[in-house]
């Protein structure tokens, strides 16, 4: 029965950990595919879409047998909520990575106005970011949670100087204005997967630490505990 | 902040050389369900029964330290324990009806404390069994047997005849093993309800049940009370890692 229950929360921890590195090699590919504005690459990452939302399918039901069957109380209960909100969060990231790779299309006529705004160095940071906190899931060290909450904050600066940029440039360039709002959406949803991120890394801290921090303004900024 | 009803002092108990209790201080609120929870021989139920004195029916025990109930030492010499178990009444894991009517059942512990009335008692008899939700079954059959109640309605009986000498302290042994899960859900709502009128302390061995029915939860383990807190906390960030092995199963 105990080891039942032990193999139960295993597969699940694998199936999340799967789930991740999907996700993580969705995004990889798709701000590759956005610096290269790479067509190709962008249909495929389209087309994983369908596994990532079977793995999703997958553990909301392993968890729901779980709570179903066993009760869970404890580090299980932690473990089992934080997967069922890892496990959405990773989700609506792969649906932000497909709905970027969805405009790649558009944008290659553009590559000029790509590197002015420098979205290759906030497509880099994002994918650094997804990786980091893919090692935060994987090992539950957590001595870089603060510097997941740096990185996301600093995606969020530049994303807010790149859409300032893009307005300044559709005052200038008519010519622009249809790439310039693909480029505003496609900011938007790089903004979300790096607030999805650090969502998962929160939800990380509250199965190994037990505390639930989630809008608790200023907790990362302030704390001097170290994770 | 709930007054303290019970409050143990380094309470230590020996079964003749075997030391089932180790200086176990706790307070335990009033008006709330504390259940105690451990593994088989944690000393959970001698724990519990120290509580009104079932104990001194046991040879070879011996028993130090202090259990006050309202900041009454009741191991105090001139404590008398058929009075400290009116105060401190208790329900076991088997339900132990009398051979006699539902009425006689529940009017007995009065009767034999005094109450002779016959209005009194039938006043008595019906709210005891209101009070254990089991009014509506029986009300219409008062002097048939209680042997011909079912195993729930007969626990549910047990605990009318514990609250018809008026307690203030309901100990329950594992009151709803033996039950099945509808009984159960039963006794549970009960237990609820009945901490508006009564302090509670149960033993359990069913971690859903404790989980469910109480507001405090006490782990033990080898005669010692490892951790004791909120159950909301204990269930979920217990802080002891024993009481986390054992609520999750990974004991031993």
């Amino acid at each position: 029965m105990e080891r039942h229950f032990e193999l139960e929360l295993e597969k699940l921890k694998k199936r999340v950990l799967k789930m991740g590195n999907l996700v993580a090699m969705q995004i990889h590919l798709t701000m590759v595919a956005l610096v290269t504005c790479d067509v190709e690459a962008a249909a495929e990452i389209i087309e994983t879409d369908n596994a990532v939302d079977e793995l999703d399918v997958k553990i909301d039901k392993l968890c729901q047998r779980i709570f179903a069957l066993t009760q869970p109380v404890a580090t299980d209960l932690r473990l089992i909520m934080a997967s069922l909100k890892i496990n959405n969060d990773l989700e609506r990231m792969g649906d932000h990575a497909v709905d970027i790779a969805k405009k790649i299309e558009g944008l290659a006529d553009y590559k000029d106005v790509l590197v002015e705004l420098q979205i290759g160095e906030l497509a880099e940071l994002t994918d650094t970011l997804v990786k980091d906190v893919m090692s935060i899931m994987n090992t539950r060290n957590l001595s870089f949670i603060r510097d997941i909450y740096s990185d996301a904050a600093v995606i969020r600066k530049k994303v807010q100087i790149i859409s300032e940029k893009i307005i300044e440039l559709m005052t200038q360039k008519s010519d622009v204005l249809a790439v310039a709002t693909s480029l505003m959406i496609i900011l938007t949803q790089i903004e979300r997967i790096a607030g999805y991120s650090f969502n998962i890394a929160e939800s990380i801290y509250f199965v190994v630490e037990g505390k639930m921090v989630k809008h608790e303004k200023g907790f990362w900024d302030q704390s001097e505990t170290t994770p | 902040m709930k007054e303290i009803k019970i409050k143990t002092k380094d309470l230590t108990l020996y079964y003749g050389s075997k030391m089932a209790l180790n200086s176990i201080s706790v307070e335990i609120p009033q008006n709330q369900v504390t259940a105690l929870i451990g593994p088989s021989g944690c000393g959970k139920s001698t724990f519990l029964r120290t509580l009104n004195r079932m104990n001194d029916l046991i040879p070879n025990v011996r028993i130090t330290g202090e259990v006050l109930v309202d900041n009454f030492n009741i191991y105090d010499k001139n404590v008398d324990s058929v009075n400290l178990r009116k105060k401190v009444g208790m329900v076991f894991q088997k339900s132990n009806p009398f051979a006699k009517s539902i009425f006689e059942n529940v009017a007995y512990g009065p009767r034999i404390n005094g109450v002779n009335d016959k209005k009194k008692l039938t006043e008595i008899v019906e709210t005891s069994l209101q009070r254990a939700a089991i009014w509506d079954e029986v009300k219409d059959r008062m002097h048939d047997s209680a042997l011909g109640l079912s195993g729930g309605q007969q626990q549910r009986l047990c605990i009318a005849r514990t609250m018809a000498v008026d307690p203030e302290i309901i100990l329950m042994d594992e009151p709803a093993s033996a039950l099945d899960p509808i009984s159960t859900s039963k006794i549970e709502e009960l237990i609820f309800n009945l901490k508006e009128n009564y302090t509670i302390i149960i033993v359990t061995h069913n971690m859903q049940q404790a989980a469910r029915v109480s507001d405090h939860t006490a782990f033990f383990y080898m005669g010692e009370l490892v951790e004791f807190g909120k159950t909301k906390k204990i269930f979920t960030v217990p802080v002891k890692k024993q009481t986390e092995d054992y609520i999750t199963g990974r004991f031993g």
